[in-house]
Formats: C-alpha cells, structure tokens, sequence
C-alpha cells in the first residue's frame, strides 16, 4: 500500500521510459557536490573550471625550522584539480567530481574517488568565501590566468598583534578559455562579496576553534607574550577537565600535536585548512586530544553547518527551555547511563552538558527525537568536543552520515545490517555459511558496533579512532572495520558454534586490542604492531573494495525488504494495541483502517509537500535522487515519504484528512461535484509530466472529492475524544468499534442521537432535529449498499453532476424513495411530538409495535397517534399529496430534493412562507423551544420501517471496511493484476465505468489497484488515449513475458481507496514476486559491480581479498599470509608515527 | 572441562532460549546480570540492540542452560524484537512496580509474544525493583489496591503498580507471575527456577551443536555452577 508511489513509478518507465526525465539527472551535481566537500544543503555547484593549485611555501620563509629537505616543500606543491564556486565556499579538490554538466546520476559514482563522493577525498580545499581576505590577479610570466588568494589566516584579531604567521597564500592557476576564467572571477567577485556578510559568523565560529588558539599560543612563547590578551582556552570538551581516555604518551599525543601544529602553519587552519596527503595521514594515525573535535567538525562537514548558523544551538535551547517531550523524558533516563565509567559522566558539569546536547537536538529533529546509543555517541563526542560542536556533529551524523539510524523505525539501521550480512557473504563466504548453519544471529553482534560506531564495543581509545576515520570517509568505515574484525578472528569464529561462543570470542578480541598482534614475532618492529593497527590495515587495505557506492547498491538492494519487515511489524503491533473497544472489529478490519489511515495521511503529506515545493520541484526530485543514489536510502523529501517504515512523523488525522479518509469507506463520503482539475491530472499523466506533479493539481490527490457535510463534522467531533482537532488511529478505531460493533439497532439509534445531542443532556433541539434529517437525507442519497447491490440503482455518479438517486422516473417505490419519504414523516412526527407527552409517547410505541408486523412499503396506510395533525407531510408512496400548508407542492414532486429545507419550509431556513409556517404549525415556532428525547428519536425511528432497516443495517453497513462483499469481483480481481489481463479488461469498457473510483460497492475500490484505475482513467480520457497505453502496455507486456516477470507494476491516478482484503493478498504476493525478481537482478548486478572493480584500479586488493578469505577459512596458510601484508602495510603506519 | 568430568553420572543437559522483554529501564539487563553474575551495578549502560549471555540451571532431574537475550527497551527498538524472540522458549517480560506505563509495555509484549513468538512459549511477568517498595506495600496491603496519590506522601513506597493488578493480569493471561529486586537478589534466582520447572520436558532439546560436545565457552560463562551443585531445587547462583 504504502509503496504504491514507487510501483506507479515503475509502471510508468514501463508505460514510457522517456518519462524517466533527464531533467532529473543534472541537479544530481549539487548533492554529489555538497557530498564531496561536505556542504550544506544550501550550496550549489555555480563555477567550475580546471585549476593548478601551487601552494607557495613563503609562509616558513621565516620559519627557524626550514631545512635542507624542506626544499621542495618551499618551492610549493603543485596540484591540478578542478576548482569550484558555489554561494559561500570555494572548494577544490583533485579527485575529479561528477558534476559536469554531462554528468548522470548513471556514471557520476565513478568520478567520486577513493570516498565516492561521502567525503573530501584528494586533496585539495573547502574555503568559505567569507574567509578569503584578497584576491589578485597575477600577471605571471605566460599568458596564463592566475590568482592569488590571501586568506583571512594571520589577520584575525590576536594575529594582528603580532605572530610569527605571515598570511596563508594560494595560487590557482586557471586552465581554461579567457572567457571561462573571466566568469569564474566574476563569480568570484560576486561571492566574494556577498560573503562580507558571513565575516562576523567566521570569526565567531573561529575564535572558539582550538587551532587558532593554539597557533597564537605558540606564537606568545616564541616571546611576544605581552601583546597576547590571556585567552582562555577554547572548550576542547570534557577531557580537559577530567583528562582524555588512554594514556596520552602511549597515544604519542604531543608528538602528533606537533605535527599538527607544522602542517597547519603550512596549509592553514580550521576554515582555511588545506587537504594534502598529509592530512590524511595525520588523520588515520589518530588525531591529537585537544585537536580532535576541530578535524571531526571539518572533516565530516559539521563546520560548515556551524557556520552557518553559529547561534542554533543557543537560541534552540533558549527558545524550547522549559518545555516537555517525550523525548525528554528518555534522554533523561539515560543521562546516568551514558559512559558511565568515565569521570566526566560522574560529575553534574558533563551529565548537564550531554542533556542540552541531546536535548537541543531532539528539538531540531523531531522526527528523530531522541534514540538509545545517541547518548553513548554524544557523551564520546563530548569528550573532545563543545556542546555546540557535539551538536552539529549530531546533526550531520543522524542526517548525513547515519541516515535513518535512529529514527523511530531505525530503518537505516536494520537495512545496514542486511547490507553488512550480504557483504559477510560476500566477502567470507566459508564464515557465513558457518553463520548460517549453527543458526547464529549475526547481528546480535554487529548491530550495536554500527548504532554506536563501536564505542561500546571497543575500548574507547580505540573506538576514536574509529571515529576519526569515519568522520573523514564516511559510513563505509564501519563496514570495512566490521568486515575485519570477523576476518581477523575467522578461525576461532569458524568453531563458535552458537551466540554464545561467537560473541564470547569477539569479546576477548576487543579486549586484548592493545596487545601486539604478533607476539612471537622476532622482529622487534613486527611485535610492536598491535592488534588495533592490524586491524586498520585489514579494514582499509584488504577491504579497500568496499566503497559508499557498493554499500549504497547494497542498500538500495534490501531496502524493500527490510521496509516491508518494518511495515508489518508495525502495523501489527500497532493493530495490537489498539486498546479492547477495537476487538469489536475483525483483525481484517483493522488492517484495513490501517492502510487506509496511513495511506491517506501520507498520501496527503505527500501531496501537500509536492505543491509546497512546486517551484523548486525540480531541484528537490534531483537532490533526493542524487542523495538516495550516493546512500542507497531515499532522502527525506522523496517521493517515499509516506512509508510508515522510513518513520514518518504524522500520525494525527485532521479534518480534511478524515474526509479524504471517509471516501475509501463510504460512498455518501464522496462530494456531489467533483473539482476538474481531474481531467487536466489525467491528461497530465499520460503526457509528459511526472506523478508528483499530477498529484498536485488536486488538493485530494487522484481521488474523488470529499463531501464536507455537517454529520461528518459531527462525526469528527465526536471520535475526536481528546478534543485535539484530529484524530489517531486509535480514535478512529474506536469511533468505527462504536458504530460497527454495535450490538443492536437499539444503540445505533443511540449513536446517533448522541451525535446531535450537543450538550449531552438527553435532548435534541429543533435544529438539531433537523440536521438530523439533513444527515438521513445525506447518508441516504445515494441509496445503500445491501440495497444497491441487488438494484441497478448504483450507477455511478457522473463527474460534476448532481448526485440522482434514481432516474428512472416510474421507479415510483424505488428503495431511495421510500427513505425519502420515511426522512419526511421523520421530520413531520419529530416535531409532531417533541414535547409529546408520555401518553403520546406510549401509544407511539404501540402504533410501532403494530407496524412492525405490518406489510411494508404502504406507508399511507399507516399513522401515527390519530391526532388532528396526522396526515403525512410528504408522502411520496402515494399518489395523493395532501396539501398542508407546510408542505408547498412542488417540493414533494420531485424524489431528488436533498435537504429537509426543501421538505418542509422550516424556521432556520430563510424563506418568505416562515409567517406562514408558523402560523400553521406552533411547533415550528422558534419562539417555542422544543426538543426530542432519545426515547422519542427511538419511537420515531422504530415506528417508520425504512428507518428503522437504515439504523438496523444500512447506516453500519454505510462504512466499508475489510467486510466488504466482493462477490462479483473475487473471482476476475485476481486476474487483473497482471498485464496480460489488462488488454482484456480494456475490451470491457464497463470496467472503467465508476471513473472517479465512486464504486459501485460504496467507495471501497475495486479490485485490481493501481491497474483498475489505470483502466478507469484510460476509458474516461478517451479512446485516443488509451489506443496509445495499450499500444504501450502490450510492449510492456512483451518485455514483461520475455522476462517472465509478474506484472504487478500498477499504476494509476487513484490511490490508496482501493482496500479490500482480496486486494491485499494479491498485492503482497505481487510485491513478493517483484521483490524476488529484483534481487535476484540485482545480484547479477552486483556481481557485475565486482567484476567492473576487479578491472579497474582497485583490482589488485579486491582480489586480495578474495584469496585471503578462502585461503584464510580454509587452510592456516592464512594467519601467514595476512601477517604479511599488516607487516608490509604496517610498517608503513608504524614508521610514519614517528 | 569442569562440568564435563565434575559429577559422576551427569544430568540430562539441555539449553532453553530466552528472552527479555520490557519498557527501557526498568531493569531487564540488571535482572540478568544479577542471575548470571550475582552482581548489580547502578548506572547501567541501556542495551543497545540486544546481549547475550548464558547461565545453567540446575534443577534435580536435569539441567538447563539458559540462553538469555536480553533486548533493548526503547520502544523504537521494538522492531528489532521479532529478531530476538524468534525460537525462544521462554520470556521474561519485566516491568517497573514504580511505573505504571511499564505494565502496559509489559502488557503490549504479551499480546505480541502470545501471537507472533513460538507456540508454547512460556512467559513469566516480573515486576522489578521491588526494594522501591516499602514492605508492607507488596503483597501485605494490596488488598486495597489504590495507586492514588497518598502513595507519593509516603516516603518509602514508590510502588505504583499493586501486586493484585499485575498479578490478576498475570493469572488471566496464564503467565507466571513474580515481583523481584535486581538491586537486592530478591526473587531473581526464583523467577529463573521457576520458568525452568515450567519448561515441558518435550520442549527441550539437547544443547545446540551437540556433537561438538563440551565447549570451551561454556565453563568460561557459567561461573556460578560448580560451587552450586549442591544446590537441590534452585539456578545456580
Ligand atoms: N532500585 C532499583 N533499581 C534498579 C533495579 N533494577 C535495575 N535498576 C536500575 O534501573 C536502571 C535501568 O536498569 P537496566 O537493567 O539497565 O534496565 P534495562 O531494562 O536493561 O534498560 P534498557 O536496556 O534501556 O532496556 C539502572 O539504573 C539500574 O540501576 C532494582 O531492582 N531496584
Ligand atoms: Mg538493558
């Protein structure tokens, strides 16, 4: 139900695979270029021209430490990449990146590099306009178009007194025609200065960076302490404080922080920083304490958001203070059980820092709130971080880096898993055979590694440097570290033979991570390798296959399943916990309110979105499809917002959306005239536009109009029991438990009577009565089903035409006229005895009695009381109309009048016969106030047969739920699934009759879902139209046959009305069949995938990897082997640590 | 190999998987932990996703090696359940006697294990954190059954949910029914004894992977059962 919007996307490649718009390609380059350099979501890709970097090395020209082999280093690196220009940053990079403008989203992943396009791969740098102090235009010896770039290094304040930092010089040679480099400077120019705006933000965000101070620091003991004002130390987090996990010599920290410090000098400093290999050297050997939350916010792109809008994290706590959630309430539960073994989590200081961490955010993204493992990750980041910097971290983790992790369903996180397992397969096929046969659930193990980044799994030391290296590459770190750690302990994992042993074996591994991985080693360097770097080399070396583009296939490979695992859980558990008053209807039954709840909400959530974003349509399908493209899970914003799976955010119902609701379930629900804007969606649909656009030419979407009519006011009211303005599931569960499971017609009469018994006290006032005959005459205008089903009287209703309730004008008994006509003495006989006394009241109940043994339709034949005022106001059974001063003729002639107004000319109603009225009846009177009684409302209805059949059966009967019958369309429902049907079901035009999905079996859809509607809007658009699907179809269906795939692509512009058990079967075993169909080609892609890399320049460690495994599994050449190439590459770490 | 060559004539041995189920914090984790290692700890860490941990039980005519997965508590967690229940035999839904919501979790997770887990499954309903409760709060005065708002007044009692009611539930749903304290031990061994006992004999099957005979982990986890041996009709610990 709730993938509805992909399978109609589907259908309509299948329809015509040009609307896979190309147009949706090109945007892709924004989101893979704010992937890339880690931008905000506010930043396009503008300019772009091929650049040579050349790092000029004037900055050490004073340095004291510039030595011989610094030479060349002095000279300046030299880099050619492409230099970009979006609204506030320029951003260069040498890993080529996939928006040019030929790019697809088809062949972009190959540009992306090492981190395919998650992260600052190569080097290069992110620079925020606003930090760029000087332009110039050099006039080089050649003709060639330079400039030169002065950074804001060395004039910020404290500089300014004096360090020993001249400022931070770039040249960028630009390689292209003089016209091109003349439009990137005049963007340049352009941005340059609008980015004077951000100078205040930059030097906020700067002033609390560690870097800076740091450098100053230095420079104040170089001997210029007295022009330094003291500054305190920016908050470097909780470990300044309580001391940072690990031993700081053992982790070399003041050796590293100076290499930190020479590397910054060089290539400048927080928002000036410039990538060199260097960087990311300095980053896999373990960032330095103090320096930490400072690389961690640049490298995952966390900076960046800060600085845009350095004050959130402030004004979010300030503006929410005070106020609950229950959110709130969780993170307060968890706050003492945080990393409660480090001190910082024992003291107030760290417990209310974690607290306005979590709490802010929850506030900022509610739809996220607050997930057990956000406080484990929060209090390690606070560890090394400020509050406003654990915050944005925060943000970029739950949105960018861990999508859907920790939402409510925490889809991400299951997918992961699957796509983890898949890749376990993979890549150790022996291991997960084992896996598989001693029944071991391996996620039992990885799931807390990836939902807390192996911060409870690992010993924290370790675990940041886990840490330090997603930031900077990305999720596929977590993979690759988890592919390893059960590679290194394969052998002992291969004789775990159950949970036990298994988590037991990796238990003692990451106990014993500091220890050396080979300790018999007789080299000495060999020994000091130890198990953690063993580790790192596995994970980045023999896993280097491994990549963001295969984990986002993988991901898209399991995301049906695993949404649709989700989807059932929660709807059961939801269906579940309904409460008891919903056991009163069928387990069918709720699962239909489900979907059609659900369904309509999104539905709705959707559409509303769609022309909310009308303008920037375009640019947002491209964003989404580029970002689902890089992580595999849709964004956001995609069209799969409504999946209950991907955990929506709505769950209340308001009014508008019940009435969109009631029309899958009642057919009076259904307004009387249809907007027509459905035609124009109908056209548009075939034509050249997309289904979201078509969804937003209609404010109900593809479905008819609601009605908007004072009972379903009233009915809204009534369910709404917490007076919240709109309804739950649970509300409206309870509301369909009341009237359907009523146990008689004694309290459906009741039910309704309470429905207009505004004040609760017992009495329904003139007005009231006759808002009731409004809602009979409402409800009843259509006829019903019981009813319709054995009379020809369901024609449909014409779009835009008046609801006729018969036409047949000889049909003078029809069943819809004799309710009009019980409506009438209805109303006659409410007011007749509204202040009726008990002796009235009594012999009523007899007269009923006696007419309940009567013969029906006659009503002529019978009265009520004998009073004086007996004759029937109306009496449409009969030929002879009397002629009451009440009741001017022309009103009863015809059947079609459908308000009581037209029955009687009553006092709300403005009309010139009032006078009149009154005069002939006192009981009209306003001036005397009158009411009926629920006992009295029972007589009446139980004195009339037609009402008395309505409130037996025909108002519950009214609201389609799972019961519906499907009789006639059973047995042909499941042949229409398939394309080979349709042609058939094309050749019976009647099939298309109920065109606006007002079906004939009271607005609850017929079978054949998506493909029924398709049929539908075929007939209705005219043959042309649909000469032309078929033509299309029947290709579809050549394709389909040849692939032997089952169709059960539909697609249509109706949605979700279309619920009756029947349906669901088919539509789950058709998502079964599709589902197995996909994987199964996407394994062939995916082997595809493998192969492609095996050929390119990853192809000599894929296919390490691949022997090492089997060799590993199978035989104990392994552990020699493996040892080998972490001797070789280990080393190399080593050696660079020093 | 100390349970191997330990008794004589060694008991029929077999494993039963089970799992814990209930609201976040109310204590499943601590259960556990005092059932495996006697030990509590205050501040615990939530459990992320789900543990595993093993103990023995021994009751006179056999053995029984609990397979406990003790399962994270948030309710978003709850969709990764199905994973952790799937074939297990015996569940221990906990709740919080000085939270009200808690039984209604507790209720929630009865109702899907009654339909979604293991036919037969046996189900004990624990009200944790008994030591909240003043003493003659627990079974003495529930007679009178008021959770009402004299009960914040009384400084001892922060009990919140009357034995009678969790208990009556308990009845009507066939579940068996204790109120325990992971903080102080009490009740805890008896709520595993008891669901040991209430096993049916057919429902047990021999230790998983039983031609690898003894494992090595076994010894290494089951702290407690040699020193208890001796002990006649209870868990070993
Ligand atoms: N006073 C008291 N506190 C307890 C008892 N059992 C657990 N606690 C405390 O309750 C808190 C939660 O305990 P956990 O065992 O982690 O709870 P849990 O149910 O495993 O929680 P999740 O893993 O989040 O689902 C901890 O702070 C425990 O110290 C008890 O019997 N008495
Ligand atoms: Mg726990």
């Amino acid at each position: 139900m709730f993938n509805l919007s992909s399978i109609v996307q589907k259908a309509q490649q299948l329809i015509d695979p040009a609307l896979t718009a190309p147009t949706e390609r090109k945007p892709s380059k924004s989101a893979l270029f704010r992937l890339q350099f880690r931008l905000p979501e506010t930043q396009n890709p503008l300019q772009e021209i091929t650049a040579e970097l050349t790092l000029s090395a004037q900055r050490t020209t004073e340095g004291t430490h510039l030595i011989e082999r610094d030479r060349d280093r002095a000279r300046g690196n030299r880099y050619v990449g492409k230099l970009h220009l979006s609204e506030h940053y320029m951003c260069f990079s040498t890993q080529a990146s996939s928006y040019l403008s030929t790019a697809s989203t088809a062949n972009s992943t190959s540009f992306t590099g090492q981190t395919h396009g998650s992260g600052p791969a190569g080097n290069g740098f992110t620079l925020p306009l606003c930090a760029i102090r000087r332009v110039e235009r050099l006039h080089s010896q050649n003709t060639a178009f330079s400039l030169a770039i002065t950074t804001s290094n060395g004039f910020s304040d404290h500089s300014k007194q004096g360090t020993t930092d001249a400022p931070q010089r770039l040249v960028m040679q630009l390689a292209g025609s003089r016209q091109q480099c003349d439009r990137f400077c005049d963007g340049l120019k352009k941005g340059l200065r609008a980015g004077m705006r951000d100078v205040e933000n930059l030097r906020k965000v700067v002033g609390l960076s560690y870097s800076e101070y740091h450098l100053a620091d230095e420079a104040a003991k170089d001997g210029k302490k007295e022009l330094i004002p003291t500054r305190e130390a920016p908050d470097t987090g909780l470990g300044s404080i309580f001391r940072y996990p690990g031993d700081s010599r053992k982790l070399r920290d003041k050796a590293k922080m100076r290499l930190w410090k020479e590397y910054m000098r060089e290539n400048g400093r927080n928002a000036t920083l410039i990538r060199q290999p260097t960087f990311h050297k300095l980053i896999r050997v373990g960032l330095p304490n103090r320096l930490r939350g400072e690389i961690w916010e640049l490298s995952s792109g966390s900076f960046y958001l800060r600085l845009q809008n350095p004050d959130l994290y402030v004004q979010t706590l300030s503006k929410y203070s005070g106020q609950e959630s229950l959110a709130i309430d969780e993170i307060e539960k968890d706050l003492n059980r945080s990393l409660p073994e480090y001190p910082g989590f024992q003291s107030e200081e760290g417990i209310g820092r974690l607290r306005r961490v979590l709490t802010a955010y929850s506030w900022t993204n509610e739809d996220v709130g607050y997930c057990q493992a956000m406080n484990i990750v929060v209090a390690a980041l606070l560890i090394y971080t400020s509050e406003v910097q654990a915050f944005y971290l925060l943000s970029v983790l739950c949105d960018r880096l861990l999508p859907g992790y920790y939402s409510q369903t925490m889809y991400g996180t299951l997918l992961d898993q699957r796509v983890f397992e898949s890749l376990v397969e993979k890549t150790m096929p022996i291991l997960w055979d084992h896996v598989q046969k001693s029944d071991v659930q391996l996620s039992i193990v990885s799931l807390p590694w990836f939902l807390s980044l192996y911060i409870n799994s690992m010993p924290l030391v370790f675990a940041f440097r886990v840490l330090d290296v997603f930031f900077l590459e990305g999720p596929k770190v977590l993979f690759q570290i988890g592919l390893a750690i059960l590679r290194i302990n394969g052998e002992e994992l291969l004789d775990a033979s159950d949970d036990g042993a298994f988590i037991s074996v990796l238990k003692d591994y990451f106990s014993r991570l500091e220890d050396s991985a080979h300790p018999k080693s007789e080299n000495p360097k060999l020994r000091a390798v130890t198990r953690f770097q063993e580790l790192m080399v596995v994970a980045f070396k023999e896993f280097a296959g491994i990549t963001q583009d295969t984990i986002s296939k993988q991901r898209s490979a399991h995301k049906e399943v695993v949404l649709e695992n989700i989807e059932n859980f929660a709807k059961r558990t939801s269906i579940r916990n309904l409460g008891p008053e919903s056991k009163k209807l069928s387990l069918a039954d709720l699962g239909f309110l489900y979907d059609r709840f659900y369904g309509v909400l999104y539905d709705r959530q959707q559409r509303s979105q769609t022309i909310q974003d009308e303008s920037e349509r375009k640019a947002k399908a491209g964003k989404s499809k580029a970002q689902q493209l890089v992580t595999g899970i849709p964004a956001a914003d995609d069209v799969e917002v409504g999946r209950v799976a991907l955990g929506a955010s709505t769950t209340q119902m308001d009014y508008d959306a019940f009435r969109e609701f009631l029309v899958g379930v009642a057919r009076w629900a259904v307004a009387d005239t249809q907007s027509p804007s459905h035609d124009l969606e109908k056209q548009s649909y075939f034509t050249n536009s997309t289904r979201s656009r078509s969804i937003s030419m209609s404010p109900w979407g593809a479905g008819p109009d609601p009605a908007d009519d004072e009972f379903i006011r009233r009915l809204f009211r009534k369910w709404d029991v917490d007076e919240y303005k709109s309804l739950s599931l649970q509300n409206v569960v309870v509301g369909f438990a009341k009237v359907k499971g009523a146990r008689d017609i004694m309290s459906t009469i009741a039910y309704f009577f309470d429905l207009y018994d505004d004040d609760n006290d017992g009495k329904v006032d003139r007005d009231g009565i006759l808002k009731m005959s409004e809602a009979l005459l409402f409800l009843g205008r259509r006829g019903f089903v019981t009813s319709a089903l054995a009379s020809p009287s369901q024609t449909p209703i014409q779009n835009g035409a008046s609801p006729r309730l018969d036409k047949n004008p000889q049909r003078t008994t029809s069943k819809d006229e004799e309710f009009l006509s019980a409506v009438s003495s209805f109303i006659r006989r409410c007011f007749e005895y509204a202040d009726a006394d008990n002796a009235h009241a009594i012999q009523m109940a007899k007269n009923a009695a006696a007419e309940e043994s009567a013969t029906a339709s006659s009503l002529a034949d019978f009265s009520i009381g004998g009073d004086e005022e007996d004759d029937d106001l109306v009496d449409l059974t009969s030929d002879s109309i009397p002629l009451t001063p009440t009741t001017p003729r022309q009103t009863s002639t015809s059947p079609i009048m459908s308000s009581p107004s037209q029955l009687m000319n009553l006092p709300p109603m403005p009309s010139e016969t009032k006078p009149n009225t009154h005069a002939a009846n006192a009981a009209l009177d306003p001036a005397n106030p009158l009411f009926i009684t629920l006992p009295t409302f029972r007589m009446l209805v139980l004195a009339d047969e037609t009402l008395e059949h309505f409130f037996d059966t025909d108002f519950v009967n009214s609201f389609h739920l799972a019961d519906q019958p499907v009789d006639s369309t059973a047995s042909s429902s499941s042949n229409l699934t398939t394309f080979a049907n349709l042609g058939k079901g094309f050749q019976r035009p009647n099939l298309g009759a109920p065109a606006l999905s007002l079906p004939a079996s009271g607005g609850v859809v017929p079978p054949g879902k998506g493909l029924r509607g398709m049929l539908d809007n075929i007939v209705t658009d005219g043959m042309r139209v649909a000469t032309e699907v078929r033509r299309r179809m029947e290709e579809a269906q050549r394709e389909l046959d040849s692939a032997s795939t089952p169709g059960g692509a539909g697609s249509s512009t109706h949605k979700d009305d279309e619920d009756d058990e029947e349906d669901d079967h088919r539509t789950i075993d058709d998502v079964n069949a599709d589902r197995r169909s996909v994987r199964e080609g996407d394994r062939d892609l995916l082997e595809g995938l493998e192969a492609a890399e095996l050929d390119g320049s990853d192809a000599g460690s894929v296919g390490k990897v691949e022997n090492l495994m089997d060799a590993g599994l199978t035989s104990p050449v392994r552990s020699s082997r493996a040892s080998t190439s972490s001797e070789r590459t280990g080393n190399g770490i080593v050696e660079f640590e020093r | 190999m100390a349970d191997a060559g330990a008794s004589p004539a060694p008991k029929p041995s077999s494993s039963v998987k089970l799992v814990l189920l209930g609201e976040a914090a109310v204590g499943k984790s601590s259960l556990v932990m005092r059932f495996v290692n006697n030990d509590f700890q205050e501040n615990k860490e939530p459990t992320i996703g789900a543990a595993f941990l093993t103990q023995k039980c021994n009751l006179p005519t056999r053995t029984i090696k609990f397979e406990i997965w003790d399962t994270a508590g948030q309710e978003r967690f709850a969709s990764l359940a199905p994973m952790y229940y799937r074939n297990a035999q015996a569940a221990l839904v906990v709740y919080d006697i000085t939270k009200s919501t808690s039984l209604t979790k507790a209720q929630h997770w009865v109702a899907e294990l009654q339909r979604q887990a293991s036919p037969g499954i046996v189900i004990a309903l624990v009200g944790n954190k008994l030591d909240l409760a003043s003493p003659s709060s627990s079974s003495a005065d529930d007679a009178d059954g008021g959770d009402g708002g004299d009960e914040e007044a009384d400084e001892g009692d922060a009990r919140k949910v009357p034995t009678k009611t969790a208990k009556a539930y308990a009845e009507e749903e066939g579940l068996l029914f204790f109120e325990t304290s992971a903080k102080t031990g009490e009740r805890v061994a008896e709520v595993f004894t008891a669901i040991a006992n209430a096993i049916p004999e057919t429902q047990l099957k021999g230790p998983r992977g039983a031609a690898g005979g003894q494992r090595q982990e076994e010894s290494r986890v089951n702290l407690g059962a040699a020193k208890d041996a001796s002990a006649k009709e209870g868990c070993a610990c």
